[in-house]
């Protein structure tokens, strides 16, 4: 329900974003009323992104730090979550993409990822009426992994069924996620439709990797420090500035989310010179 | 068999108004919420005659889809009561088809045929019978010439299928003794009155509208369905319940006459307010009909997923994992080989795979597409054939016919020649006008929905190969499929 007008299509002809200029003021789509404060006023500035990409990276040496068992950080993220959630959808951003767990993932301790399991059933169930109220669309990407505990997986899709009809931010939960599978199942949804080796565009294929009505990552911030992409929507982080902030992820902190956008408002962002519109989009 | 209606009542004198049509009292009864009790009632006092009963214990899919059943009963009503005599002898000659088809013998070993003029008789007269009773319990008995009307005019529904209503005693006051004789000699507990009494009630499967909400469904369900059992044994009557053996519960007379009653008040609605087609059609919809109503339709089937969705959010989480899911599942579509038997193989509900669960299939079919002969027995023929190769395949103890436990079992390859038959032969009655693909309203026809096709095929027609390829993955590998699903699995 209402995918409509939110295709990659749509997106593509927004015009927006020229390189290095002031970005013409986003047309709120879906006419949100609180619309952004300062979007892409002042020379040298550039508007709020659209689309911010968090990579959750420290719970467990914040753990270790205090001498507590890993899952502490885990647990201490939630809070950390869930003030992000509500800093980008004050600030502005559309959408928001946090990274929880990946493929590779599942090589932790058995014990731990069932904790985690655990854990983010207890959130999900936690804050779905918040979501819901503030009118934010959640939903999950990849969640394809049998071994994601059924409840959960119903929990998951009761989540976005939930959410689904919200118009204010978009809430991507990359969960059980890996950037090369993701290209993988576009290429095999390629094949499996027939299409011709001649027609395979960009534009194309970024129709068949899911979700394809998400924009490119414009933002994306790993805490810790560490400086690795580690296979996170590899598609569509290409053009994305990149923000790795030292503070581990459950001390980021509202102020440091901010602080991550202006960043990102004062760099130039050149697409490597070349004026590429996002999502493989031919200029 | 004849269908000449120009025999029903040549008495009637020509300045009375017609039998059928918009003026008739069936019409002003439609949209009467009684008339659901009444319906109720009549259905149990069928089930209880021996022929009757062994016919629907063996042939009908009112256990396990009572609502697509519901819905093709009220449309074939209405049709047999319509203005126009081309569309009465239309239906009335497609239930005599249907009928004819089902023949057997019951538990007891006795001969059943849905063709047997006295039993078929009795179908109208229970019908009628059941009017009457629901007039008098709701306290608002009939007039004696309003009766007499009515009686007529359930006479030439009879004489409208059978070529005259001779099994009928003409006059009304010959009725009651006729009635109050087969209640007394003839009916019996059987089996399928028991089932409808204390069975469908309570394992009455979800609409299509509130299939989004099982617990909702359920609890209603616990509250519902026993009140309805004992409402509609209390109305029965009362030599009825003694030979069978009804439980007499204290109080139900006066739940039962309340509930009429209450029903009845809905004559002070505005007018308009109920309609039982709409209702039904609502009950019944899938979710991707396109016609005017499906926009609301949508809507209000997202309400109800998103409600319980919250709801099921919100409550705690039950501490026990649920169990593993059926080893025969994989991640492709596919459904468990017991679930696919249970929702789509056995019509009847009866846990056995058998002949009359494919035959409900092809009825179903021939319903939707409104097929004629000799379209309809080349469909019944086709699944024939394909019950006859599912046999061989399956049936490995023997006894005719195939068990949850036989099917699931084998794991069973079903793509046989016979079944890539019965998906061309309904291709070719899918094509009314010939022309060798499905377009957009012969697709509608057959399944209800709009036709949405994949990027792939940009020309918004079916081709044969795909249709085929389609309907022999969906019936064979148990591929679940947006259009297929609503063909054979709606309850």
């Amino acid at each position: 329900m209402g995918e409509a007008g939110w295709g990659v299509n749509e997106y593509g002809a927004t015009g927006r974003t020229a390189p290095g200029g002031v970005a013409p003021d986003t047309v709120d789509r879906d006419g949100r009323s609180d619309g952004p404060a300062g979007r892409g006023t002042g020379a040298g500035t550039r508007a709020v992104p659209r689309h911010v990409a968090c990579v959750m990276d420290g719970n467990g040496r914040w753990a270790q730090r205090r001498s507590l068992p890993r899952t502490a950080g885990h647990r201490a993220a939630e809070a950390t979550v869930i003030e992000i959630i509500e800093t980008a959808r004050s600030a502005g951003v559309e959408w928001l993409t946090l990274y929880a767990f990946s493929t590779e993932n599942w090589n932790r301790p058995g014990a731990e990822v069932d904790y985690l399991m655990r854990l983010v059933r207890r959130v999900v169930r936690k804050h779905a009426p918040l979501l819901l109220a503030r009118g934010i669309r959640c939903r999950f990407l990849g969640a394809t992994d049998p071994r994601i505990p059924r409840e959960l997986a119903r929990d998951f899709d009761d989540l976005t069924t939930l959410t689904d009809g919200n118009r204010g931010m978009t809430l991507t939960v990359a969960f059980d996620h890996g950037g090369r599978r993701d290209i993988v199942e576009a290429a095999r949804s390629l094949i499996r439709n027939g299409t011709p080796a001649g027609e395979v565009t960009e534009h194309l294929f970024a129709q068949h990797l899911p979700f394809p009505d998400t924009p490119d990552v414009d933002l994306a911030i790993r805490t810790s420090g560490e400086q690795r992409i580690s296979n996170f929507m590899l598609w569509k982080v290409a053009y994305a500035e990149w923000t790795f902030p030292e503070v581990l992820w459950p001390d980021f902190r509202a102020p440091d989310f901010l602080a991550c956008l202006r960043t990102y408002r004062c760099r130039d962002r050149r697409f490597g010179s070349l004026p590429t519109r996002t999502n493989g989009d031919p200029r | 068999m004849t269908t000449d209606t120009s025999r029903t009542d040549t008495e009637r004198p020509d300045d009375e108004p017609p039998l059928f049509g918009p003026g008739s009292q069936f019409h002003a009864f439609f949209d009467d919420p009684r008339w659901a009790l009444a319906i109720i009632r009549a259905t149990v006092l069928e089930a209880a005659h021996p022929q009757i009963g062994a016919a629907l214990a063996d042939n009908s899919t009112f256990v396990a889809h009572p609502w697509r059943r519901l819905r093709n009963t009220l449309l074939s009503m209405r049709r047999m009561y319509s203005g126009d005599p081309a569309v009465r002898e239309r239906e009335a000659a497609r239930l005599n088809r249907l009928h004819a088809r089902m023949s057997g013998t019951d538990s007891r070993g006795r001969p059943y045929d849905a063709m047997d003029r006295a039993t078929r008789a009795w179908v109208v007269a229970t019908l009628f019978e059941s009017a009457v009773t629901m007039c008098r319990l709701s306290g608002q008995p009939l007039e004696q010439d309003t009766m007499e009307r009515m009686y007529a005019e359930y006479r030439a529904y009879l004489a409208a299928l059978d070529g005259d209503a001779g099994e009928l005693p003409r006059r009304l006051q010959d009725f009651w003794g006729y009635f109050d004789r087969v209640v007394e000699d003839e009916l019996e507990n059987t089996e399928a009155a028991r089932i409808i009494l204390y069975r469908l009630f309570d394992h009455l499967p979800a609409p299509a509208l509130l299939d989004g909400a099982p617990t909702v469904w359920a609890a209603g369900r616990a509250v519902a369905g026993p009140l309805f059992g004992a409402i509609t044994v209390a109305s029965l009557p009362e030599a009825y319940r003694r030979r069978a053996g009804l439980p007499e519960m204290p109080g139900a007379q006066t739940v039962m006459r309340g509930a009429y009653l209450a029903a009845g008040l809905a004559r002070f609605l505005p007018e308009g307010w109920l309609d039982a087609e709409n209702l039904i059609e609502l009950l019944t919809r899938s979710p991707a009909a396109d016609d005017p109503a499906a926009g609301t339709m949508t809507a209000l089937r997202g309400r109800m997923k998103r409600a319980s969705a919250l709801l099921r959010l919100i409550t705690p989480p039950g501490g026990t994992p649920g169990p593993d899911p059926e080893p025969g599942s994989d991640h492709e579509g596919r459904r468990p080989a017991r679930e696919f038997f249970r929702q789509v193989l056995d019509q009847t509900g009866d846990g056995h795979l058998d002949w009359p669960d494919l035959a409900a299939m092809a009825r179903e079919l021939s319903t939707r597409l409104d097929l004629e002969e000799p379209e309809e027995t080349r469909l019944y023929d086709a699944f024939a054939a394909w019950w006859r190769e599912l046999q061989e395949a399956l049936d490995t103890d023997g006894d005719g016919r195939v068990s949850a436990d036989e099917y699931a079992a084998a794991v069973p390859s079903l793509a046989g020649p016979a079944l890539i038959r019965v998906a061309e032969v309904l291709f070719d009655a899918a094509d009314a006008d010939g022309n060798g693909t499905i377009d957009a309203d012969e697709y509608r026809a057959l399944f209800r929905t709009a036709f949405h096709r994949d990027l792939d095929t940009g020309d918004g027609t079916y081709g044969r190969s795909a249709f085929v390829g389609d309907f022999v993955s969906f019936m064979s590998a148990r591929r679940t499929s947006t259009p297929y699903d609503p063909l054979f699995t709606d309850a």
